[in-house]
Parts: structure tokens; C-alpha cells; sequence
């Protein structure tokens, strides 16, 4: 049964979603994940918050709590906040650039496979838009004490934040898979 | 309910005519294979031990979930008074100070959802097991719903590192993170592990087969996956 551009089709037990046709979806699985590489590599140059407390000021970045955690002997948390934050969106972008720019042109690029299986695992784990979250939950618990701004490298990482989910969600998981496939074939 | 299990009825399932729909990538292909033709991964009519596995892995995140709200997970040392904080007093102290909006998301992400999870693992592995006779329907909403949600509780450590790395202004005021913190990520850590392993198919299995058996009308339901 085919489903028409810009539709979905569901469940017939549990109503869940199965499939949706998303339109012109590689190009932009691959375009969002581009945008989400350079802006998470632009991101550690800019400050995130900026605290004037006592005389005193304090930036923040995104490696910096990662770094603090660790400083203070906090190895395995610091270790999960930068392996959440860091190295898992880098791991998506540059993951779906790889399986989905070649397929562009009906390619595969060697290995497609199973960097796909392991994106497919690591989803969940990617946990951009919680830290975000994070970051204003913060600036409320110290906003009585200091004064605090917000820096570009924030509003970059907000911008990252739905650059990666327009990529995640750029391309239904079936769809990609199918078109591995088919590309496969051709080969 | 009854149009639900009506129409479940009519379903061909895969498993009947043995078809195995990959965990990963979705295809389905004979069981008789032992990975995926498409992606690779390994192939199994069900999770494999879906139930023993979420179990297993939700008393480990119900022992950590003790010491996650009993330790204090950051202590602020502000002009020289020390406040150590678990994470129900880090709530009270917003509420306290009307930051309303904010305690209630400390509260639902922090106490609420993993509180939540537990007890909806454990009902839903009841309801799969066969103890408990809820609509399945609802039950693959409940799952889907504590799939999503999970990770968001991961916000509360988030905050730690965040104050821990910002709030170092020397006698003014520091932070340093707590024991609870580490038991707090490994509760939402396994959690979602547990989450992971269920398997919501299990669910329409149970249904169908008790359907079967209460019609009289005994099918071959329940198979022994080869794999696993």
C-alpha cells in the first residue's frame, strides 16, 4: 500500500505511528545533520552563560561542566554529561551525514549498514534538548545570587538543538532502510 | 475493547506465519534466519527473556533509586553556610521560594518520571506475564510514552554539572556535586535500558492467547523462539 508524500500510516493495533513519507527526505536528513556538525563545532567558541557575581565572572561552555565534574573527581558523571551532550550529537550528525548524504545519489558508502544500526541505538542517547533545559533550570536557581546572561554559544545551541531533531526526524527510519536496500541492489 | 480485539483477530501476524520483524530496521524475514538480511542485526521472533531482562534491570534502578533521593546531590557552600541538597529538598526550596514553574519540572522530571517508570515496567511485564488483564491498547501507549519520557530526567544532573562548573566564585559561594548525583544518573541510565528490553508485543501475545483460550479454540500462539 503506498503512502503519498507528506502522509503517515499507523498501527492497526496500537495506533502507533509506522510509517511516514516525509517530503524531499534525504536531502533534508543531510542538510539539517550538516548545519548540526558545524554549529556543534562552532558552539565550543562562544560562551554559554556569562555569571557576574561578588566581583567576579564566570563563563560557561559546553565542555565546562563535563570538565568541572571532573575536576572534582566526579570521573564517571562528568564522563555521562559530556558522552550525552558532546559526543553523542557528534556521533548523529556526522552518522546521518554519512549514511544519507551518498544515498543522495543512490549510493552507499561503505559500512552504511551498520553505522545505521548503530544510530538507531543511539538515538535516545542523544540528549541535546534536555541540556538545554538544563541550562534554564540553572540560570533560575542562580539568578538570585548573580547576574546572568545568556551567550551566542547558547542561542547556537538552541538553533543545533532543532537543526539535529530536523534531522533526525528529516527521513522515517523504514524509509532509509528501504532505500539502503534498494541502493544495495543496485550496486 | 471489543472492536480492538475484533479487528486484532483478523490481523495475520507474523509470528503465525513465521516472520521475525527486525528489531532494528523493521523487515521482516523467516524466522528461520539468524540475522537480518537487510541490516545485520540479530533476529528474534521477540525480544529475547524481554521480561527477565526489564525485571532485572528495574530492581537494579530501585536499589539506586534509594540512595538517588536520600544523598544530597550537590552541597552549596554560600558565604560560608553549608546547604547539602537531595533532590526533593532542591524541589521544596523552588516551591518555597515560588518558583512554581520550576519545582514542577524538578518534580516531574526528577521524582515523578522515574517513579512513574518503575511502576509502569513493572505493571506492564505483569500485564505480559499474564497477572494483570489491562487493555493492550493502552498498555503500548503506557510503554511508548515511558520510552520517550525517560531521558529527560537526565535534566537534574545536567543542572549539577552546570552549577558545579558556573557557581565557583571562591568565599562567595561553590558548588560541589553529591554522592546522589551518581545514583540518580544510574537510576535514569537504567531505566532506560529496561525500557529498551521490553517488548510490547508481548502484550498482544498475552491478550490473543488468553482470547483463544477462552473461545475454546486452541492455536498454536505461543512459539518457542529458535534464537534465543
Amino acid at each position: 500500500m503506498p503512502v503519498p508524500e507528506g502522509t503517515a500510516a499507523r498501527c492497526k493495533r496500537c495506533d502507533a505511528v509506522l510509517f511516514q513519507n516525509r517530503p524531499a527526505s534525504l536531502r533534508r536528513a543531510t542538510a539539517f545533520a550538516i548545519t548540526a556538525l558545524i554549529l556543534l563545532v562552532l558552539v565550543h567558541f562562544f560562551p554559554f552563560l556569562t555569571m557576574d557575581a561578588a566581583g567576579m565572572r564566570r563563563t560557561l561552555n559546553l565542555t565546562s561542566a563535563t570538565i568541572a565534574l571532573m575536576d572534582q573527581g566526579s570521573v564517571l558523571v562528568g564522563l555521562g554529561v559530556g558522552l550525552f551532550t558532546v559526543v553523542m550529537p557528534m556521533i548523529m550528525a556526522s552518522g546521518l551525514i554519512f549514511v544519507c548524504g551518498p544515498l543522495i545519489f543512490g549510493r552507499i558508502a561503505p559500512g552504511a549498514f551498520t553505522v545505521a544500526r548503530w544510530l538507531s541505538r543511539m538515538e535516545p542517547w542523544n540528549m541535546i534538548e534536555v541540556f538545554v533545559l538544563a541550562v534554564l533550570v540553572s540560570l533560575l536557581k542562580i539568578a538570585k545570587v548573580a547576574d546572568v546572561h545568556f551567550g551566542i554559544g547558547f542561542y547556537l545551541f538552541c538553533i543545533l538543538m532543532l537543526c539535529m531533531a530536523a534531522a533526525v526526524s528529516g527521513i522515517d527510519r523504514d524509509e532509509l532502510w528501504d532505500r539502503l536496500e534498494v541502493a544495495r541492489g543496485k550496486k | 475493547m471489543k472492536d480492538i480485539l475484533a479487528s486484532a483477530e483478523e490481523l495475520p501476524r507474523g509470528i503465525d506465519q513465521n516472520l521475525a520483524g527486525c528489531h532494528i530496521c523493521g523487515k521482516a524475514s523467516p524466522t528461520s534466519l539468524e540475522h537480518c538480511p537487510r541490516c545485520g542485526s540479530h533476529l528474534h521472533l521477540r525480544k529475547p527473556h524481554s521480561i527477565q531482562r526489564t525485571l532485572a534491570l528495574l530492581a537494579a534502578a530501585a536499589i539506586f533509586y534509594i540512595p538517588a533521593n536520600l544523598l544530597p546531590i550537590m552541597t552549596i557552600v554560600e558565604v560560608g553556610e553549608v546547604t547539602k541538597a537531595t533532590i526533593i529538598e532542591g524541589m521544596i526550596n523552588f516551591w518555597k521560594a515560588g518558583a512554581y514553574p520550576i519545582a514542577i519540572v524538578i518534580f516531574t522530571a526528577s521524582i515523578l518520571i522515574p517513579l512513574l517508570k518503575i511502576i509502569a515496567l513493572c505493571w506492564l511485564c505483569a500485564a505480559a506475564s499474564g497477572r494483570l488483564h489491562p487493555s493492550p491498547k493502552a498498555l503500548s501507549r503506557i510503554y511508548l510514552i515511558t520510552e520517550l519520557l525517560g531521558r529527560w530526567s537526565m535534566v537534574d544532573i545536567f543542572v549539577v554539572g552546570i552549577l558545579v562548573a558556573l557557581a565557583q566564585l571562591g568565599n562567595y559561594m561553590t558548588v560541589t556535586i553529591g554522592p546522589g548525583a551518581l545514583a540518580f544518573g544510574c537510576v535514569v541510565i537504567v531505566t532506560m535500558f529496561s525500557a529498551m528490553s521490553f517488548d510490547p508485543r508481548l502484550l498482544w501475545d498475552r491478550m490473543l492467547a488468553e482470547q483463544s483460550q477462552s473461545s475454546n479454540h486452541p492455536q498454536p500462539l505461543e512459539r518457542t523462539d529458535p534464537n534465543s
